[in-house]
């Protein structure tokens, strides 16, 4: 377990040019960025600012087109496909915006599939109790004792969203990236969805990376990054 | 591990499968049973050409100017001391016309656009030595069924399998009557509309240097000892089996109970029948044949051929009928893997989300390409197995699926009268079976192959953003 301060994530320069029409389009101009063990990191500002590709970047889903990003102290997009996959799947928790669960698994088998990912056949058998059980835990802690075997469409929003956290914490990941977690919800199911993510991210000391249009939320965050135009323009200390 | 469940849980999800899943079902049953019954109509024909062909058959011309003995026994002991050869028989072939003192007679003279009945290949044998030889003696009590496919019960075709020749027990043989008898084939018989004990009148030609055309005529009334069933239509139809010393003082002009004159023609092919045609068939030819020659038993207007020589055409369009089949029903297999390729794109169309998903968990694109080709390689094995197990069984039981089809819709599917066939042959190989499973799975890998790549390829970022 990384100790307080320590650096968990780091992006050096990062550069993001997209190929359009005859030209380019340089959506982000160099950013620089480090979150600690434990810290949570708001991230701010318009629409098309270049948020989303940042935190396509940092989440390692999308290449830089310069710059570099370390993750668990290693350069992530110099390793090779399979091991920047490793990377996501045991260092990285995603919650998005639209849930993104399997439509086709229910709520035990969504919050496992990190660790289906993960293991062979073999080994997710063999582990396949203690998954179980993990599974239950978590959904239990977030409300869902009574949802386990519901599929997605039979789930409202924000019980989606505590399944899509369930399965962001499975493997125990030290960092947890969030793309406007509440962006869909009403306010009250998006205030108890907060909350669970907020304690998780306390008692598991995360690094918490929020991407976020709330300035109230954005305010909880112990950092506060304003993006615009594809560049930091301002740093903020939060409440949180 | 996530590939397996979930290509699982994804072909479970999408009933559009189950119809890349019956494609492949159709197309492996079909081919395995349409291939079965080509193979059986082979195995077959190729039985029933045998049978009345013999593996060896040895052609000598009875008017050739060289001096051979006009006895076949010199040739038939040089065949016998060989131990490769199962037995050797003498024939008599001429051709003849058939009529009876019936209007029946009259209408099938004139009728010229009848393709049922041509000439009588009347033919000469030694009933003692055929045994060995030819399929003769089986052809006399082969049983035979009936239009609804029932056995009709095996009668003896002729009154005396061990004197074959023998007339009718009943038959009074006083003088005036003839006295040498025929063998009728099965189709000569009901064509002519006779029985056993029926009299039949065969006229032929045989040349007479003494005679201004060099040829006369030649005629006589035969009893008709029984009938035989070969198998094969055209022999059926066609040949009349008589023994080869009564065909000779037919042909001479003697009476039946007179001795053979001497310079009378006694034998025009000898047919041998070999312990391994498989293994021997060509070595005996060529050492026979070049003892033969030595010993001046054959000269250069006889020939030695084996029976597939004969009917080289009939196996060759059979045996490219199979191929033929085999490539057209292999379309549907194609056919087959276009839907699976039609639905496994749409599917990584429909999917894309989720494919982002699985990336951004963890998944590799390597990952993604083996999830979606396992869900082809499921339609392919419930498919190709399921359409196997369907396929070998309806080839093992099409006789009674066939009659049970005819019956319930009233259609006659298979002639009987046609194939001179008493069943529809199948022949399952198992490794047929294997090759079109195999063939099948390839196929479908192929085409899902195409779909796979293009999820593999995906990009996560933009898949994601698909909401």
């Amino acid at each position: 377990m990384s100790e307080r301060g320590d650096i968990v994530l780091s992006a050096r320069g990062v550069v993001k040019r997209f190929r359009s029409g005859d030209g380019e389009l340089e959506i982000l101009h160099g950013i620089d960025l480090d979150l600690r063990a434990g810290e949570r990191l708001a991230l701010m500002g318009p629409s098309g600012a270049g948020k989303s590709t940042l935190l396509h970047v940092l989440g390692l889903l999308e290449r830089p087109t310069h710059g570099t990003v370390d993750l668990d102290g290693r350069d992530a997009w110099s390793l090779s496909t399979q091991e920047r996959a490793h990377l996501r799947n045991h260092h990285i928790g995603f919650v998005f915006q639209f849930y993104h669960l399997l439509p086709e698994l229910d709520a035990v088998e969504n919050v496992m599939l990190p660790a289906m990912i993960a293991q062979s056949r073999g080994d997710f058998r063999e582990d396949r109790h203690a998954h179980i059980a993990k599974a239950l835990e978590l959904l239990s802690n977030f409300g869902l004792a009574h949802r386990l075997h519901h599929r997605p469409a039979q789930l409202s929003g924000g019980e989606r969203q505590r399944v899509a956290l369930a399965r962001a914490l499975f493997l125990d990941p030290p960092l947890l990236i969030a793309d406007e977690p509440t962006g869909n919800l009403d306010r009250d199911t998006g205030e108890l969805v907060l909350e669970l993510l907020f304690r998780a991210q306390q008692e598991r000391n995360l690094s918490l990376l929020l991407v976020t249009h709330d300035e109230r939320l954005a305010e909880r965050c112990g950092r506060v990054l304003r993006l615009e135009a594809g560049r930091i323009v301002g740093a903020l200390p939060g409440r949180g | 591990m996530y590939r397996i469940f979930l290509s699982w849980r994804f072909l479970r999800s999408r009933r559009t499968n189950l119809i890349g899943v019956f494609g492949i079902f159709l197309a492996v049953g079909a081919l395995i049973l349409i291939l079965s019954i080509m193979t059986g109509f082979l195995e077959e024909t190729r039985r029933s050409a045998r049978g009345s062909l013999s593996d060896l058959i040895i052609t000598m011309p009875p008017y050739s100017e060289s001096r051979r003995p006009r006895d076949p026994a010199p040739v038939l002991e040089v065949l016998r001391r060989d131990e490769r050869v199962e037995g050797a028989s003498a024939h008599l072939g001429w051709m003849c016309i058939l009529t009876r003192q019936d209007e029946r007679s009259l209408r099938i003279l004139v009728d010229s656009q009848s393709s049922e009945i041509a000439g009588i290949k009347l033919t000469g044998i030694d009933p003692a030595t055929e045994d060995n030889a030819t399929e003769f003696r089986p052809s006399l009590d082969k049983v035979g069924r009936n239009d609804d496919g029932e056995i009709v019960a095996p009668r003896l075709r002729v009154a005396n399998l061990d004197d074959p020749f023998a007339a009718p027990p009943d038959y009074d043989a006083s003088v005036g009557r003839p006295r040498a008898s025929v063998i009728v084939g099965e189709k000569v018989m009901t064509y002519h509309g006779l029985r056993r004990g029926s009299f039949i009148t065969l006229m032929t030609a045989v040349p007479d240097p003494a005679s201004d055309t060099g040829w006369s005529a030649k005629k006589r009334e035969f009893v008709v000892a029984g009938c035989f069933r070969s198998g094969e239509n055209e022999i059926d139809l066609e040949r009349v089996y008589i023994d080869r010393g009564q065909l000779a003082r037919f042909l001479a002009g003697v009476s039946e109970d007179d001795p053979v004159p001497e310079d009378s023609i006694l034998y025009s092919e000898v047919l041998v029948k070999l312990k391994d045609y498989a293994r021997d068939a060509d070595d005996v030819r060529a050492s026979i044949g070049a003892s033969l020659y030595r010993s001046g038993l054959i000269d250069e207007s006889c020939s030695i051929r084996t029976w597939e020589e004969f009917r080289g055409a009939l196996l060759g369009a059979i045996e490219n009928e199979r191929v033929l089949m085999g490539i057209m029903l292999s379309l549907i297999l194609v056919v087959a893997g276009f839907t699976i390729f039609a639905i496994l794109s749409m599917m990584v169309t429909e999917k894309r989300r989720d494919i982002g998903i699985l990336t951004a968990l963890g998944a590799t694109p390597r990952g993604v390409l083996v999830l979606f080709l396992l869900i082809g390689f499921w339609d392919a094995l419930i498919g190709a197995l399921s359409g196997a197990l369907v396929g070998t069984w309806m080839a093992i039981k099409i006789d009674p699926f066939e009659r049970w089809l005819s019956g319930t819709f009233g259609v006659q599917i298979f002639n009987r009268e046609v194939y001179l066939f008493d069943s529809i042959p199948s022949v399952v190989t198992p490794i047929a079976v294997a090759a079109i499973v195999i063939g099948a799975f390839v196929c479908t890998l192929v085409f899902a192959a195409i779909p796979a790549w293009r999820a593999a390829s995906l990009d996560p970022v933009e898949a994601l953003r698909n909401e």
